[in-house]
């Protein structure tokens, strides 16, 4: 079985899973007290127009049928039209969802850089004091509060210093001429890169804010995977036979011991996700953890439902792509024989 | 000094020297955490943790309850009595002249003229109540949170793992999926639908939290019980004819039980974590209760003025956190063989 077919099967397998999601969301936001009309139309509207917005989103009907027919929706891939935004809902998101997704990737990076190193040379260095440090390092990184973090890094770097902005993100893609930080009269490329440097000065903050959980719980998982890895038989003959310790760590060790760490990057993305909301709330950033806050806030059933299955299958991606990569760092996983 | 030594070492009734020291069983756990100084320290702050949060239940809730009858209330016993007699009250505003002191003898740069006192030591809030008087009484929130989210998680997942990975098979099936599907939504995200529709206090967020977290008690007990069940004592209590319930709890899930511990005490932090996010949101003990994410919901608005405010419910989190996950690693340390070799 080839990559393809090997990724199409696990598409399909993340079909069972994306319908429980849309299920579970649909009974739970149809559990949520109150009425979205009254959203819509302030407190008292006239029965004309209640009705008519009630027929508009199918809210007339029972409940089965409309579960019925919103799953046929999803199936079209349309999610309907938002309640409180008056947009649809894939325009919504297709707004918020680069920015998210820029966080986290950019968080996830972040997270790695500082992890990987960090972890060899903790489990190289065992029990001297720079392991000691990683160690603390990792181990308040998976105590602290992610947003309280985010607190600290603007009351330092934003109030007392004034170097980095506390609020919003710029995409590094973005229209130069939507930016004040952009001089107008500049020439293209100058204008991009101020585009870009804007990006970046509004990049570093949230970034540490969402990546620092990941990066500790890396750095730890790194740590006792490298020490495994060290204590095994054939890096004891390579050390016998007079081969450096960095050639070691480069060549034998550092390949085997990333396994468990791809592992756990696959499953911090469903926590990333959640400290993204966080994130989004501390420096006011329009993404998607904020939109779905508002959803929900405003029983704007559609937007809830899109956001939450476009959170599902960003996460179940994410699985592949960290299955797929395993394949990357052994070369003894193929998807051969695999079902 | 060493011949005193070598005589309590050895076992007289034994030929050799000193007897084996078993290598399983609790007695060797508790023996192992306490050789560890940095579990011996994360036992320290969760004990102080624990005390101050009892503390604050008594005051608060235990009075609270009490003091709505004639029969204590006249005998002086009402909600904040202990607070009020040897401090202040966590939940009553002292009026405006109070409000954002930073901690002792700091100033602020804001407020010239409101200078930190020793009355207030760590400062007060913009409401001008006591902050370390609150951070006390946020304990008892953090504790309880923690710990009843974590035993819902672990009633449930464990039934669910071990019923799971007992029987295989369809059964196996659909709950695993169930699980993954549960664990596909953010579970903040899930928590906060949750909370929505159910209520938005603390006891919903306590709820909501031990049923997202479900997944990972199941696939961990899951996991262990796949290699339990074909063990000889789990074959010899099934011929023997004990029935199937009997069989997963008295004798599987018992022995599939270590890492299960391990994760228990580890997800207390997390979940503390995952809660103060969620108050932080705004969904969580409501106003006036003290919590700490609360607080630091509070504290956003008044960084600039005071950012004092929002530094010490941070420590308190995360000093609780360290010491439940110094406990988890000394744990998981004294339980994994390949550590103790």
């Amino acid at each position: 079985m080839g990559r393809l077919r090997y990724t199409t099967v696990r598409l399909l397998q993340a079909i069972p899973v994306l319908l429980g999601v849309v299920t579970i969301t649909f009974f739970l936001t149809d559990a949520i007290p109150g009425d979205p009309v009254q959203i819509m139309l302030g407190p008292s509207p006239s029965a004309q127009q209640a009705d008519a917005i009630r027929a508009k989103f199918g809210l007339d009907q029972p409940l089965y049928v409309r579960y019925v027919n919103y799953l046929a929706d999803v199936v079209r891939l349309d999610l309907g039209e938002s309640i409180y935004y008056g947009v649809p809902v894939t325009q919504k998101i297709m707004e918020r969802l680069p920015v998210t997704l820029f966080l986290l990737l950019s968080s996830f990076t972040f997270a790695l850089c500082t992890a990987v190193p960090l972890g060899i040379l903790s489990a190289k260095r065992r029990n001297e004091p720079t392991d000691h440090v990683s160690r603390i390092v990792a181990l308040f990184g998976v105590s602290t509060p992610s947003f309280w973090i985010g607190l600290m890094l603007i009351i330092v770097f934003s109030f007392k210093l004034g170097w980095l902005p506390a609020t919003n993100i710029v995409l590094p893609w973005a229209d130069p001429a939507s930016l004040d930080a952009v001089d107008p009269d500049a020439s293209w490329l100058v204008a991009r890169w101020q585009v870009v440097a804007t990006s970046a000065k509004h990049l570093v903050l949230p970034m540490i804010t969402l990546g620092t959980l990941q990066m500790a719980a890396f750095t730890r998982i790194e740590r006792s995977s490298m020490l495994e890895v060290l204590g095994e038989e054939y890096v004891k003959l390579a050390r016998a036979y007079g081969v450096s310790e960095f050639t070691i760590v480069r060549k034998h060790a550092f390949r085997n011991a990333q396994l468990p760490l791809l592992t756990l990057v696959g499953l911090q993305l469903t926590s990333a996700l959640g400290g993204a909301v966080l994130t989004e709330t501390v420096f006011s950033i329009n993404g998607m953890g904020r939109l779905i806050i508002t959803a929900i806030n405003n029983q704007d059933f559609p937007l809830v439902m899109g956001t939450t299955l476009v959170f599902g299958l960003v996460f179940v991606i994410g699985v592949i792509i960290t299955d797929l990569s395993y394949a990357l760092v052994d070369p003894r996983v193929s998807f051969e024989g695999s079902e | 000094m060493s011949n005193a030594t070598y005589e309590t070492d050895t076992d007289p009734d034994t030929d050799g020297p000193a007897a084996v020291e078993s290598r399983v069983g609790w007695r060797y756990t508790i023996s192992q955490v306490k050789r560890d100084p940095t579990a011996v320290a994360g036992l320290v702050i969760v004990a102080f943790m624990t005390t101050v949060a009892n503390i604050a239940f008594v005051d608060d809730v235990l009075f609270g309850f009490l003091g709505q009858y004639a029969f204590f209330a006249n005998r002086g016993i009402e909600q904040f009595v202990l607070a009020e007699t040897f401090w202040v009250n966590p939940e009553v505003d002292p009026g405006t002249n109070q409000i954002l002191r930073p901690p002792v003898f700091m100033t602020n740069e804001l407020y010239p003229e409101q200078p930190g006192t020793m009355a207030h030591p760590l400062g007060t809030d913009h409401r001008g109540r006591d902050v370390l008087v609150r951070l006390f009484y946020g304990t008892r929130i953090a504790i309880t949170v923690g710990i009843v989210s974590t035993g819902i998680a672990l009633v449930v997942g464990t039934v669910v793992g071990a019923v799971a990975g007992y029987y295989g098979g369809w059964v196996d099936d659909a709950l695993m999926r169930a699980s993954e599907t549960l664990y596909a939504i953010p579970f903040l995200v899930l928590v906060i639908a949750f909370m929505t529709a159910f209520g938005r206090d603390l006891t919903f967020a306590m709820v909501g939290v031990g049923i997202a977290t479900i997944p990972s008690f199941a696939r961990l007990i899951r996991s262990r019980v796949l290699s339990v069940r074909e063990e000889d004592y789990v074959e010899a209590a099934r011929s023997a004819g004990v029935r199937d319930r009997n069989v997963i709890f008295r004798h599987v899930v018992p022995n599939s039980f270590a890492p299960v511990l391990v994760q228990a005490t580890l997800q207390v932090g997390v979940n503390i974590l995952i809660i103060a996010g969620l108050s932080f949101l705004g969904y969580g003990a409501q106003p006036p209760t003290a919590s700490w994410g609360q607080m630091l919901n509070n504290s956003k608005e008044y960084m600039l003025p005071n950012p004092w405010f929002s530094i010490w419910p941070g420590i308190a989190i995360l000093v609780t956190v360290v010491g439940f996950n110094l406990i988890g690693d000394g744990l998981r340390d004294a339980l994994d063989p390949r550590i103790n070799n």
